[in-house]
C-alpha cells in the first residue's frame, strides 16, 4: 500500500470512527447508563461496580431492604454522587441538575412535603420553582393531578392525605413537568388493589408513550405485570438484569419448572423422568411439576410422549418464570422480601 | 365550574416548554423559591421564637416608658446613651445574634430533619440559586422582624421622657440619623450573622455548636488584640453605632473602623460566606435516605 493509498483510506477511517462515536452518543442519549458505578457511605457499601443500560419502558428494581435500590435511584437523580464510575441519564449528567431535572421526574419514598400546602399548591409550587409562569404551572399541575385521580382532593392539605393519596400526589409532582424519565421509589406502597391497578395502567401508558419508567418495588407479583425489564439487586450488587424471561434463560444452572395438567400425570412423569435434562418430576394436587435444565428439549419430549402415549393434556405452563422465582433463585428466600 | 371540570379543561391545554436558562428564568425560579420558603417556613410556631426574641427589647422599653416618671431629670442625651447601651449590649449581641441563629441556622437543618430538602433538589434549578433563595428568605424575615423591633424600641426609649425635647431631638436633631444608623447596623448584623449561620448549616448538623463558638468569639471580642478584632462581626457593627459605649475596664482598645471600612468589610465577609454556601450546596448529597 502506497502513501497515497493510506491518505485516501484515512478519511474513511476517521469517518467510520466519527459515525461510531455518533452512534454511541445517540445510543447513550436514549438510555440511563451506569458505568462501573460504586457508592460507599464511608465504610458501608451502597452499590458496587454497577453497569446498566436502561432502555425506554418500565424497568423494575427488585431487591430486599438494603440491597441498593434507593441508592441506585438517588444516583440516577443526582441526590447522591458516585464514589466511582459515571452515571448519565439520556446523555445528561447529574452534576448539572438544572439541565437534568427538565428530563427527570423523581417520586422518592419519603412522604415529607413542605408544610401547610394543599395538593394543588404543592404541585404548582414545585412547577413555579422550575420557572413556569403561574398560569402554565397551574395548567400542568391540574393535568398531572387529574391523571393520578386526585382532582377532587387537590384543594385539601397534603398533611391530611392518606398514604395512598400521598403516593398519588408524589407521582403527580414527579410527572407534572412531563419528563422523559420517571423514577418512582416504591410507588405502589400503601395503595389499595384498585389504585394499584390504576397506577399500573398509568405506568404502562407512560411507557407506551416512550418514557423511561424506573420503579422499585417489593410487591413482586406485580413486577411481572408492569415490567418490561427487571434489575435484581442484592447486597449492593446487580445479580441479574434484562427482560424477565431473558434473565430466567441466563440462569442455566437453575432448572426451569413447568406445570402440566393432564389425565395421566404418573405415566407422563415416568416417561419424562428418563430424560437426562429432567431433574425433578412431582405431583402436586393433580398437577405434574417438572424441572428441566433444557426447556426446548423438554417441550419436544413432551410432544413426543403425548403423541406416543395418547395423553390428554389440558394445559402446559411455565411454573416459575416469573420474577419471584428468579428472585428466589438468585437471592434466596431470606432477603426480607415483603409480599 | 367544578374542580373536576376545571381540571379537565386545563388538562388539555398546551403549555410551552421552559425556556433555556437565562437571567429571566433564574429570577422567576428565585422568586418562586423565596415565596415558597416564606409560605412554608415562616408562619405559625416556626416564627414564634423569632418574634418573641424581637419583642423582648420592645417590652423592656415599653415597661420603662410606662413606669418612668415624666418628671425624670434625664435629658435626651442620657436617653440616647441608655439606648446605645441597651442596643449594643442586648439587641446587637443577643437578640440579633440568636435571632439569626434561629432563622438562618435552621434553613438547611430543618429541611434535613423534615426530610424535605429533596423537594428543591429535584427541580431543574441551579443549587446556588436555592442557597440564595434561602438566604434571601431569612433576610426578609429577620429584617422585617428585627427592623420593626429596632424602630419600636427606639421610639419607646424616648416615650417616657419630656415629649417636646424628645420630639426636637428626633425630628429636628440627630435622632432620625441615629435611628437610621441603628437600622443599618441591624440590617448589616442580619446580613453578616445570616451568612455565617447559613454556611454553618451546611457543615454542621445542629446550629448549637457554631452558635456557641461564634457567640464566645464575638463576646470575647473586647479582649482580643486589634488584629483579631478585625475578624469578628461585632467589631464592624460597633464601629457603625452612632453613640459609642464603654467596652469596660479590661477592654483592649482599638480604633473603631470607619463606615467606609466597616460596611464593605461586612459585605465582603458576607459574600465570601455566601460563595462558601453555594460551593457546598452544589456538592451536597441527600443522605437522609436508607433503603
Amino acid at each position: 500500500m502506497s502513501v497515497a493509498d493510506v491518505t485516501t483510506v484515512l478519511p474513511d477511517t476517521a469517518g467510520i470512527a466519527a459515525d461510531t462515536a455518533g452512534a454511541v452518543a445517540a445510543a447513550a442519549s436514549r438510555r440511563i447508563l451506569f458505568d462501573e458505578v460504586s457508592k460507599f457511605y464511608g465504610e458501608v457499601l451502597g452499590i458496587n461496580r454497577v453497569n446498566l443500560a436502561i432502555p425506554p419502558g418500565i424497568t423494575s428494581l427488585v431487591g430486599p431492604n438494603g440491597s441498593g435500590k434507593t441508592t441506585l435511584m438517588n444516583l440516577m437523580a443526582g441526590l447522591l454522587r458516585p464514589t466511582r464510575g459515571r452515571v448519565s441519564v439520556l446523555g445528561l449528567v447529574p452534576e448539572r441538575p438544572e439541565e437534568m431535572f427538565r428530563t427527570i421526574g423523581y417520586a422518592t419514598q419519603h412522604d415529607a412535603f413542605p408544610p401547610g400546602l394543599t395538593g394543588f399548591e404543592l404541585v404548582t409550587s414545585y412547577l413555579r420553582v422550575h420557572g413556569y409562569p403561574r398560569a402554565d404551572a397551574e395548567t400542568l399541575a391540574w393535568a398531572a393531578i387529574e391523571r393520578v385521580g386526585l382532582a377532587d382532593a387537590a384543594g385539601r392539605k397534603v398533611a391530611g392525605y392518606s398514604k395512598g393519596m400521598r403516593q398519588r400526589i408524589k407521582l403527580a409532582q414527579a410527572m407534572a413537568h412531563r419528563p422523559s424519565v420517571l423514577i418512582l421509589d416504591e410507588p405502589l406502597n400503601g395503595l389499595d388493589p384498585m389504585a394499584r391497578a390504576e397506577m399500573t395502567i398509568l405506568f404502562r401508558d407512560l411507557a407506551a408513550a416512550g418514557l423511561h419508567v424506573v420503579v422499585s418495588t417489593h410487591i413482586l407479583h406485580e413486577v411481572d405485570r408492569i415490567s418490561d425489564q427487571v434489575v435484581l439487586l442484592n447486597g449492593g450488587y446487580v445479580v441479574a438484569e434484562g427482560e424477565i424471561e431473558g434473565v430466567r434463560d441466563e440462569m442455566e444452572e437453575h432448572p426451569v419448572q413447568v406445570a402440566v395438567l393432564c389425565d395421566r400425570p404418573q405415566l407422563l412423569a415416568s416417561r419424562l423422568f428418563l430424560a437426562d435434562h429432567v431433574v425433578e418430576a412431582k405431583l402436586e394436587r393433580g398437577v405434574l411439576l417438572v424441572r428441566t435444565r433444557d426447556a426446548d428439549r423438554f417441550y419436544l419430549l413432551l410432544n413426543r410422549v403425548v403423541l406416543e402415549e395418547g395423553v390428554r393434556v389440558e394445559s402446559v405452563a411455565p411454573a416459575d418464570s416469573d420474577v419471584l422465582a428468579v428472585y428466589h433463585y438468585l437471592i434466596g428466600g431470606e432477603g426480607g422480601v415483603q409480599r | 365550574m367544578s374542580v373536576l371540570e376545571r381540571a379537565s379543561a386545563l388538562a388539555v391545554a398546551v403549555v410551552p416548554p421552559l425556556p433555556a436558562p437565562s437571567w429571566g428564568l433564574w429570577r422567576r425560579q428565585l422568586a418562586a423559591a423565596v415565596r415558597l420558603e416564606l409560605k412554608k417556613g415562616f408562619r405559625g410556631r416556626r416564627v414564634l421564637g423569632v418574634v418573641l426574641l424581637a419583642s423582648m427589647p420592645v417590652a423592656i422599653f415599653a415597661l420603662h416608658a410606662l413606669f418612668n416618671s415624666p418628671d425624670d431629670p434625664a435629658n435626651v442625651g442620657e436617653v440616647a446613651w441608655h439606648f446605645a447601651g441597651l442596643y449594643q449590649a442586648f439587641i446587637m449581641r443577643l437578640v440579633l445574634f440568636f435571632g439569626c441563629v434561629l432563622v438562618f441556622g435552621n434553613l438547611i437543618r430543618r429541611e434535613l430533619l423534615d426530610r424535605s430538602l429533596h423537594f428543591y433538589f429535584l427541580a431543574p434549578v441551579r443549587r446556588e440559586l436555592l442557597a440564595a433563595a434561602k438566604y434571601l428568605t431569612g433576610l426578609v424575615v429577620t429584617l422585617s422582624v428585627f427592623g420593626a423591633a429596632t424602630v419600636a424600641s427606639f421610639f419607646l426609649a424616648y416615650a417616657g421622657y419630656d415629649g417636646a425635647a424628645a420630639r426636637r431631638f428626633i425630628f429636628d436633631g440627630p435622632g432620625l440619623g441615629h435611628l437610621g444608623a441603628y437600622l443599618g447596623v441591624t440590617a448589616l448584623a442580619c446580613l453578616g450573622y445570616g451568612a455565617v449561620f447559613l454556611a454553618a448549616g451546611f457543615f454542621t448538623k445542629s446550629p448549637a455548636l457554631p452558635a456557641v463558638t461564634v457567640f464566645g468569639w464575638e463576646n470575647l471580642h473586647f479582649l482580643l488584640p486589634p488584629a483579631l478584632k478585625k475578624i469578628s462581626v461585632i467589631h464592624y457593627l460597633q464601629g457603625l453605632c452612632p453613640v459609642p459605649i464603654s467596652q469596660g475596664p479590661l477592654a483592649i482598645l482599638a480604633d473603631a473602623p470607619s463606615p467606609w471600612v466597616a460596611v464593605p468589610g461586612l459585605l465582603g465577609l458576607t459574600l465570601v460566606l455566601l460563595f462558601l454556601s453555594a460551593w457546598k450546596i452544589r456538592r451536597m448529597e441527600i443522605l437522609y435516605t436508607e433503603d
